[in-house]
């Protein structure tokens, strides 16, 4: 077995796993990242409308602070977040957005003069000042009250990659693409690296690091329709899981964003909401602004979906041989905004749905597209359960986003994140060693060499039959919509998938790159994540953010004002689940969101620490 | 900026010799053929004109000055050829399924290229052993095996330069993506209408012996 | 009832001595805005497990699933099946390394080039978190973002003539990189360094100006006037010294991009 060592691994090289990397290669680390795809690929490359920073240059971002950007964060995670790490996420926003246009992201920026925006649909003017020309400029998102995503045209993701990913190239960080970590080195105690699968060759590798960092995205694809890219099946959660003694926090809280498109599920962009576009339903009336006469269109995204899906329930969807869908109408944006600013969309558009947004509208339906939840980390990083562990981005829960995120906060998470987690990972690594074990290392290859033997030997389903058992079972059963029987059922269900895992059997067997093995060792760890997120949504009878149970529609926080940590037993069919306060301490006291509506449960207050927003706890 | 490999100049410098010696052939083909071309009005006015060139030894000195010139542009341009073992075999296989104009365009210029290097020997050659220029003398010329030759010989010159031409303002960023179809368009006349005017003069130097 | 598509596919195991360079052939009913994606995945899950491609985003932004369709490079995941005749004719793309059927390596390939053109922003500024961000025309930001989105699918370099010929070509790709980092005001580069990076035979002058990297880019961006503006450039530049320098600096201008430094 091959084995490489090194200061950093970097499970996953998308925008925080490299802004981990560039903090820790600045500070004379060696870093080694591993990624399945080549870096640039990365999903994080996908995400096009923008950064949640207040820089507050626009006319419309006027006036805005980290305290408000702090407030829109909290109220949009419905109190699920911890209120400390959004502060810190909130103040270092402005700083990481001015980093990386130092670093060559090509920003957007202010042109004085009048321009004309939209809001609702509805055109207006607005002057931009001439003191501001040439600064990072705003667009609006839903759940904000200012306008405050940084943008590049509509290729956010990909323009701060690319740069990121140079940056790497210029530090010289060693970068092993096509492979696929398959499970952690550790001791129960101190976590010393993985064991992961070469995608060119197939044979086992080991990397042997101080520090580890899990970076691989969300785990989308536990269910069918998911904006994510295919390579977004939780590598990363499923090892630190495996390992028992990493908890997942919150793994019900599951985003549907409101405008995938009918049928390839691509989405598009928050921005034409932001811009201006409208949803209509079956009689092309435009239906949002009687379920939320303020926010309309633009109430945070668990809103917006939970409505569109109300609607659809109504009887006012439109039919299609792929389901029912509303549409998203961009029309009167007019054909320079959409050519320029709104292009992917145009592009994604014409050549996959062949509408042209210009003249048509565009079919879109709620689809699964973020995971708040993920591998638990307190505020520096660090993971639950095992020393030298850490993780970022999406695939960790550091927790700002609670139960929602807000549009524009998980791009803008990852090079914040990505900022202040290299910081102390780098404070980690000053001065410390550590003795790697062969005896870990060796269990945890033989451990994964175990699961290849198994599957040659199997004679069951193959893997795609059991992964879209999985996604069928989460789309019926863990949708946005929850009740406890549903649920219930689900969980049964996922379990006996679990159990049929065990006799997994492939279709074809070859060297070298084998994409079916790919997948088939990733199954049975995608259903125990699915297994995480519906017996977590079971067993939280409230609602709260993106976590809307029919049988449980008020947000209770006298009883759940909590974060579910999920533990992975060895043997066990079943996650463990235990709870942890949401925040350490209040900045914003619970209250309403002022979009949404729902009934809320009071917590006790009294025994609470409340500080202000400058005030240390 | 360390680690780097310092280019060798002399060699990065052939790009800019291609291309000026290139524009300056194209020039001399495009009056060359013009003059050459008068005949078509009156067989007199081109022996005028011979005489002059001639007479001020403009035609003696440069005739060996633009053959060393089409050897030197070949000499240089070469190392883009597909000599090397498979490369051919390579580019035509790969023109063949990719079907771009301008893929295939490039295989012509290659051929052409051979055919005229070794064209313009045998053309200045019978020239200028046959001083001095006149139109019965070239219609000897012709009817006396040479048309053959220069029925192949002249479109061979006039696709090369033609393409040549349009290759070059597009590697420079004179034709760009806008303009290209123009470009091309307006290059495919030009050819056109040089070819027209050399047929033409070649049909008037037969009949004119 | 679709039609009934025959998908013709190279099929190649490099690492699997049983395995010899051959075509086979799939057939599959047409759905209603199938794409090459879709009917790849069901090839791959219903009739051969085997088969190696790569897709990733699936929406045409990572540049993941590049490959020859019926004969010319394309996103596989962008192309309409409607858009092609019932014969579809499916090849890797050349140039990069073949790992497996329709898969190749461009990762290592573009992280090579990219060392080698040092694809990155050179300054000696260091940054300060404390100051407000360097101000910047938004409309050179755009211009530049619009170099910026290549996705290094590799398209472009699978459809020239010259890379196929010459492994060492650095392609369309790296001289639109390059021609990013030139317009834009942060990188302190002077066309010097430009030239010493790319003035070489592997580099601009490698382009025999045959444009089908600008006709094929799936991202339309515009390829052959950067690979124009980057040779003028570097050609006048690969010349300093012999050239009078009124003739030199006359050949550089005019050539409409307005945005030399």
């Amino acid at each position: 077995m091959r084995i490489y060592q090194s200061d950093v691994l970097c499970m996953g090289a998308g925008l925080a796993g490299e802004r981990v990397a560039v903090e820790a290669a600045q500070a004379g680390f060696s870093v080694i990242c591993l990624s399945v795809v080549p870096p640039k690929r990365s999903h994080s490359s996908a995400a096009m409308g923008g950064m949640q920073a207040a820089l507050g240059n626009s006319i419309m971002g006027d006036g805005d602070c980290p305290e408000i950007h702090f407030n829109d964060t909290v109220k949009g995670s419905d109190w699920g977040c911890d209120q400390e790490v959004a502060r810190i996420f909130a103040n270092t926003a402005p700083i990481a957005m001015r980093e990386m246009a130092f670093l060559g992201v090509p920003w957007s920026r202010v042109v004085p003069g009048e321009h004309t925006y939209y809001k609702g649909g509805k055109p207006f003017q607005a002057t931009e000042k001439a003191e501001n020309e040439g600064l990072i400029h705003s667009r609006a998102f839903g759940g904000t009250a200012k306008w405050r995503t940084c943008y590049t045209s509509d290729g956010t993701g990909h323009a701060v990659l690319f740069t990121l990913d140079n940056r790497l190239l210029q530090l010289g960080v060693t970068m092993h693409d096509r492979t696929q970590a398959e499970a952690l080195i550790h001791d129960g105690q101190t976590c010393m690296g993985c064991i992961a699968r070469d995608l060119r060759t197939g044979e086992l590798v080991a990397y042997l690091a101080k520090a580890t960092l899990i970076a691989t995205g969300g785990y989308g694809r536990i269910y069918r329709a998911t904006t994510n890219a295919v390579i977004c099946d939780g590598g990363g959660q499923i090892t630190a899981l495996n390992t028992g003694v990493v908890p997942l926090g919150n793994m019900e809280a599951v985003q549907f964003h409101p405008t995938g498109t009918v049928p390839t599920d691509i989405l598009v962009t928050e921005g034409c909401r932001g811009d201006g576009g409208t949803l209509l339903d079956v009689n092309e009336y435009r239906f949002m602004p009687d379920y939320e006469p303020e926010k309309a269109e633009l109430a945070s995204r668990d809103v917006v979906s939970r409505r569109m899906t109300e609607h659809m329930r109504k009887g006012f969807g439109v039919p299609s041989p792929y389901g029912e869908h509303l549409w998203l109408d961009i029309r009167h944006l007019g054909e320079k905004h959409i050519k320029t600013n709104l292009r992917e969309v145009y592009d994604i558009s014409t050549h996959f749905l062949g509408v042209d947004p210009v003249h048509q509208l565009i079919p879109v339906r709620p689809t699964q597209h973020y995971s708040m939840g993920g591998v638990r980390i307190n505020k520096d990083g660090h993971a639950y359960g095992l020393k030298g562990l850490f993780a970022a981005g999406e695939a960790a829960c550091w927790d700002m986003h609670g139960f929602n995120r807000l549009g524009g906060n998980s791009l803008a998470e990852t090079v914040v994140s990505g900022r202040v987690i290299g910081q102390k990972l780098v404070e980690f690594l000053q001065g410390y060693e550590t003795t790697f074990s062969t005896q870990a290392t060796n269990e945890a290859a033989l451990q994964v060499q175990d699961r290849i033997t198994q599957l040659k030997r199997g004679s069951g389903d193959n893997c795609y039959v059991l992964r879209n058992a999985m996604q069928d079972i989460m789309m019926e059963h863990v949708g946005i919509f929850r009740n406890g029987k549903d649920l219930e059922a689900g969980v049964a269900k996922l379990q006996e998938l679990l159990e049929r895992c065990k006799n997994m059997r492939l279709e074809g067997n070859q060297p070298g790159p084998n994409a079916e093995m790919s997948m088939a060792l990733r199954v049975p760890g995608m259903i125990k994540l699915a297994l995480c997120t519906a017996y977590g949504a079971l067993m939280r009878t409230e609602s709260r953010g993106a976590h809307a149970r029919e049988d449980y529609p008020e947000r209770n926080d006298k009883d759940w004002l909590v974060r579910t940590l999920a533990y992975w037993k060895e043997g066990a069919d079943l996650p463990t689940l235990e709870y942890e306060r949401a925040t350490p301490w209040f900045i914003l006291p619970p209250g309403d969101r002022g979009y949404g509506g729902g009934k809320i449960i009071q917590g006790d207050m009294t025994n609470e620490k409340v500080i202000g927003y400058d005030q240390q706890a | 900026m360390t680690d780097r490999n310092v280019p060798d100049a002399r060699r990065n410098r052939l790009d800019f010799w291609q291309a000026a010696s290139g524009a300056l052939l194209a020039l001399f083909v495009c009056v060359h053929l013009l003059l050459e071309g008068t005949v078509v009005l009156s067989a007199s006015l081109t022996n005028a004109i011979a005489w002059l060139l001639e007479a001020t030894f403009v035609a003696q000195i440069s005739a060996p000055i633009i053959v060393l010139l089409v050897v030197f542009h070949f000499y240089i341009a070469a190392r883009k050829m597909p000599f090397r073992a498979n490369e051919l075999g390579i580019f035509v296989k790969h023109s063949r399924t990719l079907r771009e104009p301008d893929t295939c365009l490039w295989l012509v210029q290659v051929f052409t290229a051979i055919i005229i290097l070794l064209g313009v020997f045998f053309h200045v050659y019978t020239v200028m052993i046959d001083l001095p220029i006149s139109v019965s003398r070239s219609a000897e010329r012709m009817t006396s095996g040479w048309l053959p030759f220069y029925v192949i010989f002249l479109p061979c010159v006039v696709l090369h330069t033609g393409i040549g031409i349009y290759r070059l303002a597009a590697k420079y960023g004179y034709c760009t993506r806008a303009t290209r179809q123009v470009w091309r368009k307006r290059i495919w006349i030009v050819m056109a209408c040089y070819l027209v005017l050399g047929f033409l003069a070649m049909t008037r130097v037969w009949f004119h012996g | 009832m679709g039609r009934i598509l025959t998908f013709e596919i190279f099929r190649y195991n490099p690492l699997d001595p049983r395995s010899m360079p051959h075509m086979q052939t799939f057939t599959l009913e047409e759905q209603r805005s199938m794409t090459l994606f879709v009917a790849l995945n069901q090839i791959r899950e219903h009739q051969d497990a085997t088969l190696q491609f790569d897709f990733c985003c699936r929406a045409g932004i990572c540049g993941s699933c590049g490959m020859v369709i019926n004969g010319r490079p394309g996103l596989a995941c962008h192309t309409q099946t409607s858009d092609l005749p019932e014969r579809i004719t499916l090849h890797p793309l050349p140039v990069f390394k073949l790992l497996g059927d329709l898969s190749v390596d461009t990762g290592t390939w573009f992280r090579n080039v990219g060392k080698k053109i040092e694809s990155w922003l050179h300054t000696n500024k260091t940054f300060d978190p404390n100051a407000q961000e360097e101000r910047m025309d938004n409309e050179l930001a755009t211009q530049i973002f619009e170099l910026d989105r290549c996705i290094e699918c590799g398209c472009c370099v699978a459809a020239c003539g010259t890379a196929l010929m010459r492994k060492d070509f650095i392609g369309a790709t790296s001289i639109n990189r390059m021609a990013r980092f030139y317009i834009d005001p942060r990188d302190q580069r002077t066309p010097k360094d430009f030239y010493d990076l790319i003035g070489d035979d592997n580099g601009v002058f490698g382009c025999m100006g045959l444009l089908a990297c600008d006709d094929i880019c799936p991202k339309q961006i515009p390829l052959q006037d950067q690979l124009g503006i980057m040779r003028r450039m570097v050609s006048i530049e690969s010349v300093r010294g012999w050239l009078p320098e009124g003739i030199r600096k006359r050949l550089g201008g005019g050539c409409g991009c307005g945005r030399h430094k």
